[in-house]
């Protein structure tokens, strides 16, 4: 379970989230909506511990992501963030074994096949997905995802999908910053609309 | 054979070097073999070549770390203003006589000197609590500028001799290394080395960038601050006993990560392999062609490093290619 308890944060001096709380229920898919620059991607950071709010507390499980030593954060939530950009030519197969094992993750999700290939040389949905494996690779009670959907085609939206489904169902608690243009969340078991 | 190459080429570079001079060793191999039986070959060249492979090793790993850590191509010692610092640092210790060049004090003086440069430019290019790329390279050189010319000011305004000359901070020489001076630079050398190999996942991890790293486990703040002490350890040692020499923190991560990949932990081996490699050639080329004068080597190196370094960067299966 998150708990965000009254939060403010503010950033450059200018007040992104005010007086916001909100739980998010362990073992679900939760989407949080809304259009460019609304702050979802803001609570997404302070939920995964890269910013810490002016006022009130992010919990994850009683434990704030903001108190937390990285190591021991790591093995409690995992973060995909957007754009998500490679310098050095690793392959995908070093990428996502950087944060584990990576096998199972690039079957489900269509990997297997570029596993040797280097990052850089990816197009932007295929990085984007070795991003999203990379995050379920750490296999982490909590996932946090931003907007990882928006660069997929149609079948690989739903392989996605499909294994968030499946990984929520086993008890990760899953959180996904999605843009308003997102049309059908009806995969989320819960949806924040208060970005919108 | 891939990962063999680098040691063997080296090792036959050793030798050579060893082997070539100004004056011919007789019965070479035997005297090679019993310590002490020749005096130029013991108290000469073998101190200076053995000087010449730990100093290339530790220019090589401080280019290693520098762009790692610094998550950039371009980074390396001298563009961080590391190597001014410990040149300024070593050259203020030896004109207020605290320590003699080479010695163990000109040492600790010249980390100290590279760690407050270095930190110096890390403070000054960290905008919007990022380490921003384009600002570490232009704060790096200007930081480098400043720290470089306080050394030629301060080489000029004293006279004693063992300040020695501009152009030794600036293009540096291994002519005047005593076997005294290798226990000081080994030392620096091991522990840089060992401090490379134990963060070399970490650092892996913050090639995906601050942010990415941080959410693998790493603690971005303590990572810089542990490679920056190994990395002023690394060039203070090395530059505080032969001066600056150009290129070697540049191309030997370059040259090892088009050969090996971009993992660091193979590459710290392999890295301190071609440094090493690269500076006993030099040496050798700079006291050999134009005998019986001695080139500076950092002109040596800069000759052989930028070829090579422009060869890799323009060849297609470049590692560090940004998506």
């Amino acid at each position: 379970m998150i708990t965000i308890d009254e939060i403010t944060i503010v950033r450059d001096g200018r007040e992104i989230i005010y007086d916001y709380s909100e739980q998010i229920p362990a073992g679900s898919i939760t989407a949080i909506v809304g259009p460019n620059g609304s702050g979802k991607s803001t609570l997404l950071a302070a939920i995964a511990g890269d910013i810490a709010p002016s006022k009130g507390t992010i919990t994850i499980d009683d434990v704030h992501p903001i108190l937390t030593s990285p190591a021991l954060l790591a093995q409690m939530r995992a973060v995909a963030i957007q754009n998500q950009s490679y310098h050095l030519g690793f392959t995908v197969r070093q990428i996502i074994e950087l944060a584990g094992p990576a096998d199972d993750v690039m079957k489900a999700l269509a990997l297997t096949s570029l596993a040797d290939r280097l990052v850089t040389t990816l197009s932007g949905g295929e990085a984007q997905r070795v991003s999203i494996a990379a995050a379920i690779a750490q296999q982490t009670p909590v996932l946090l995802l931003d907007e990882p959907l928006s660069a997929q085609d149609v079948s690989s939206r739903k392989r996605i999908i499909e294994l968030l489904q499946k990984l929520a169902e086993s008890g990760v608690t899953i959180v996904v910053v999605a843009h308003s243009a997102e049309a059908e969340l009806t995969w989320a078991d819960k949806v924040i609309k208060q970005f919108l | 054979m891939k990962r063999l190459a680098p040691a063997i080429l080296l090792v036959f570079a050793t030798l050579i070097a060893i082997y070539m001079g100004a004056a011919e060793i007789e019965n070479f191999w035997s005297a090679l073999i019993s310590p002490g039986s020749n005096e130029i070959l013991w108290q000469i060249r073998i101190p200076r070549v053995t000087a010449a492979l730990i100093v290339g090793a530790s220019l090589a790993l401080a280019g290693l770390l520098a762009q790692g850590v610094c998550n950039n191509a371009l980074a390396e010692p001298s563009i961080l203003g590391t190597t001014a610092g410990a040149s300024l640092g070593t050259v203020l210790a030896v004109i207020t006589g605290l320590a003699q060049v080479g010695s163990i004090g000109a040492i600790i003086c010249g980390a100290v000197g590279a760690m407050a440069a270095t930190s110096l430019t890390f403070k000054l290019a960290n905008l919007r609590a990022q380490l921003s790329s384009f600002a570490l390279i232009i704060v790096g050189i200007a930081v480098s500028a400043i720290f470089t010319a306080v050394v030629g000011l301060v080489s000029t305004m004293v006279s004693r001799a063992d300040a020695r000359s501009i152009s030794f901070w600036n293009f540096g020489s291994l002519a005047l290394v005593t076997k005294e001076n290798l226990v000081g630079i080994s030392i620096t050398a091991i522990i840089g080395a060992i401090i490379a190999w134990r963060i070399s996942p970490a650092l892996d991890r913050l090639s995906l960038g601050d942010a990415t790293a941080f959410h693998l486990g790493v603690d971005v703040t303590k990572l810089r601050l542990i490679a920056l002490i190994a990395l002023s350890l690394l060039a203070g040692g090395a530059v505080s006993t032969v001066g600056s020499i150009a290129f070697i923190g540049l191309a030997a991560p370059h040259i090892a990560r088009f050969i090996y990949g971009p993992t660091h932990r193979t590459l710290v081996f392999h890295t301190a392999i071609i440094g090493a490699f690269l500076v006993v050639v030099a040496d050798t080329l700079s006291r050999t062609i134009a005998q019986p004068n001695e080139l500076p080597i950092g002109l040596v190196t800069s000759l052989l490093g930028a070829p090579v370094l422009i060869a890799l960067v323009s060849l297609k299966n470049n590692v560090w290619r940004t998506q």
